[in-house]
């Protein structure tokens, strides 16, 4: 977490416990949304054994227990301790951000597959590239054993 | 129990001022990616900025990250569309791989064979002609235009016989569907006979081979059955040069027309990296294919003797693609192939389509296997797990299915969720989604369920790995050199132009 340490005014705390082998937070959905916290520790399946709780309503406790055979340290759980934290504040963004364009997202993919082609300017401009990208290919370095015709399609 | 406290800068959002976007670290810069393929990098305190919308209007990056659509301000959702239509051009096409088992039989016994091959006694495991004609019928009723029949086995060329009929009956049954149609056949080369090679080759079947590597390695890897003297190298080398000999006295352009090669990866061919790729420079081959072994037949239980950990795997592939970048800096044409891939789908507006990686994955909807019995699965992967014991995977038979039944199985359906990183966890929001493609038959065969946990699977940590490697020579090419590379391996042009010639 060192990198992330600011300004006084700038910070965000987030208290946790550890003992020999585990370390644990208290997670308060009123600024963690759970499907940020369920995010966060999903991330960290391949390296801990995780443990969920509902210590008090809206309230969920974190669990992670390193499946590393070998010594577990202050120093390497207090390093867990700051990347769950740290992965948390990125799942926060991610959720917002996908709450925030919900709605753009839905209306553009259903265009892009059930509407009209519009065949805007940009995407005209693209296709002109691709052409002349294939054009210029002096090399020709890349033609693979299955090239395809028309498709684009790869084995 | 003791306690502690983290303190850490909190990362203010103005999520209404900005497109969608996924991010993560790489290289000391935040790569930012959109659903069209975009991507754009920014320094930790730019991101922060961008974060909250407050770059100011006359930074160096505002026009970039408007017209690739990170922005809320400007954001044409109407071009966007297109654009994602354009990436996602494969979706409504339907099976255009069609991978067809002639036969089980094989004459060699590789230490890692995916397959699961017979010995060459095993005639009960060649296809039919009545068997493949029923192929061919219930292939060419697929909705792609572009239909490419590729025959694996076994070692395919033994069945000949399969492999002539399927080609010359397609192109009959094709001059009343008009489809792009392409053969191509994944030979172990220790089979080759004139006859065949140059009935191969005035057919216009595409040859690709498999070469591990220099002598040693790829006879230790590949070795021959019981007492039989034949060197599989010299073999693989010999009829590579006949074939590509061939091409250029046909008047073929050999840019376009070769012999391609895939190689394995075994312990032992990590620590010979480095001669493995100047074999393949050394004999012309312009595409290397730096792949890791597959949970699948002799392979799985082999493990202990030929297996790597993801780690040891991604480490030497770091090096491949090093090397593999400095000897196009030096002037030599060659790429690493999933590189390549993976950079079709950064630098170009359409997705290359290779139907293992993509979302959701070719199986069923963008390819079908066909094995030596009729038996039809959604990918040869799926016959490979039922030549384990498991027919989890079959999906029916050409004698019996209709072509609606097959592409619309539950089977399908299954592996099509499975595989949608949209909706995937840890996948959805993951920076590579729009690059990335994930295995659901992998996962079956490393931990008994289709969905698996991203993170425990080794395809996520390899494309990771790999994506994040690309990203990083990109953000470290100070001087453009390794960006107009990369832009080299991406351009594809169609070889079918070139036939008939």
């Amino acid at each position: 977490m060192s990198e992330e340490v600011g300004p006084q005014a700038d910070l965000e705390e987030l208290t946790y416990r550890a003992d020999e082998r585990r370390v644990s937070f208290i997670v308060d959905e009123e600024i963690y949304p759970r499907d940020a916290i369920y995010g966060a520790a999903y991330l960290f399946v391949d390296r801990c054994y995780l443990f969920l709780g509902r210590p008090s309503d809206r309230q969920i406790e974190v669990r992670l227990k390193p499946k590393s055979a070998g010594e577990v340290t202050d120093a390497t759980l207090d390093a867990l301790a700051g990347e769950f934290a740290n992965e948390l504040l990125n799942q926060v963004v991610r959720q917002r951000v996908g709450d925030a364009t919900r709605d753009i997202r839905e209306y553009y993919m259903a265009r892009a597959f059930f509407g009209e082609e519009s065949r805007s300017s940009i995407d005209a401009l693209l296709a002109e590239l691709d052409a002349e990208e294939l054009e210029e290919d002096e090399l020709e370095v890349s033609v693979p054993w299955d090239s395809p015709a028309e498709d684009g399609a790869g084995g | 129990m003791r306690t502690g406290t983290i303190k850490a800068r909190k990362l203010t959002v103005a999520p209404e001022k900005l497109g969608y976007f996924r991010y993560a670290r790489v290289a000391g810069k935040v790569v930012l990616t959109n659903d069209v393929g975009e991507f754009h990098f920014l320094s930790e305190d730019d991101f922060r900025l961008f974060l909250r919308a407050e770059l100011p209007e006359d930074h160096a990056d505002i026009a970039q990250l408007r017209f690739k659509g990170f922005l809320r301000e400007d954001l044409d959702t109407d071009a966007i569309a297109d654009r994602v239509r354009r990436k996602k051009h494969f979706l409504p096409n339907g099976p255009h791989l069609h991978a067809v088992i002639t036969t089980l039989r094989c004459n060699q016994s590789c230490r890692y064979c995916h397959a699961s091959r017979a010995d060459m006694s095993r005639v009960d495991t060649d296809m039919s002609l009545e068997t493949a004609k029923k192929v061919v019928d219930f292939a060419m009723q697929t909705t792609s235009s572009y239909v490419n029949f590729e025959f694996q086995g076994g070692e395919p060329t033994i069945n000949m016989a399969a492999i002539k009929f399927i080609v010359e009956y397609s192109k009959e049954k094709n001059k009343y569907e008009n489809k792009v149609l392409v053969h191509s056949v994944v030979t172990n080369m220790t089979y080759m006979t004139e006859e065949n090679a140059n009935w191969l080759i005035e057919n216009d079947v595409l040859v690709c081979t498999s070469l591990d590597g220099p002598e040693g390695l790829h006879n230790w890897n590949r070795a021959m059955t019981g007492n039989d003297p034949t060197n599989a190298y010299k073999d693989v080398v010999r009829w590579i040069k006949y074939f590509n000999q061939k091409y250029i006295e046909m008047g073929r352009d050999p840019n376009l027309w070769h012999v391609d090669a895939l190689m394995t990866t075994t312990s032992k061919s990590l620590a010979m990296w480095k001669e493995v790729v100047d074999l393949y420079l050394e004999l012309g081959i312009r595409s290397v294919h730096f792949r890791p072994l597959n949970p699948f037949g002799f392979a799985t239980k082999t493990w202990h003797k030929i297996g790597y950990t993801p780690k040891e795997f991604n480490d030497v592939y770091v090096k491949v693609l090093d090397y593999v970048v400095q000897l196009n800096k030096e002037g030599h044409e060659i790429i690493e192939g999933t590189a390549a891939t993976f950079l079709k789908k950064m630098l170009t507006a359409r997705d290359p389509n290779f139907v293992d990686i993509r979302s959701p994955v070719g199986s069923g909807t963008g390819q079908i296997g066909y094995s030596y019995d009729g038996t039809i699965y959604p990918s040869d992967e799926g016959r490979m797990v039922a030549a384990m014991g498991d027919d989890i995977f079959a999906i029916g038979h050409v004698d019996s299915s209709t072509y609606e039944e097959i592409v619309r199985h539950p089977t399908v359906r299954a592996i099509a969720v499975a595989s949608l990183l949209d909706s995937l966890p840890s996948c959805s929001t993951c920076f590579n989604a729009p690059y990335c493609g994930v295995r659901p038959l992998h996962n079956y065969m490393n931990g008994g369920d289709l969905f698996g946990q991203r993170p425990n699977t080794p395809k996520c940590a390899e494309y990771m790995h790999m994506t994040k490697q690309l990203f990083q020579r990109l953000i470290e090419d100070n001087e453009g050199e390794v960006e107009a590379i990369f832009r080299r391996w991406v351009i594809e042009r169609p070889r079918t132009d070139d036939t008939s010639q």
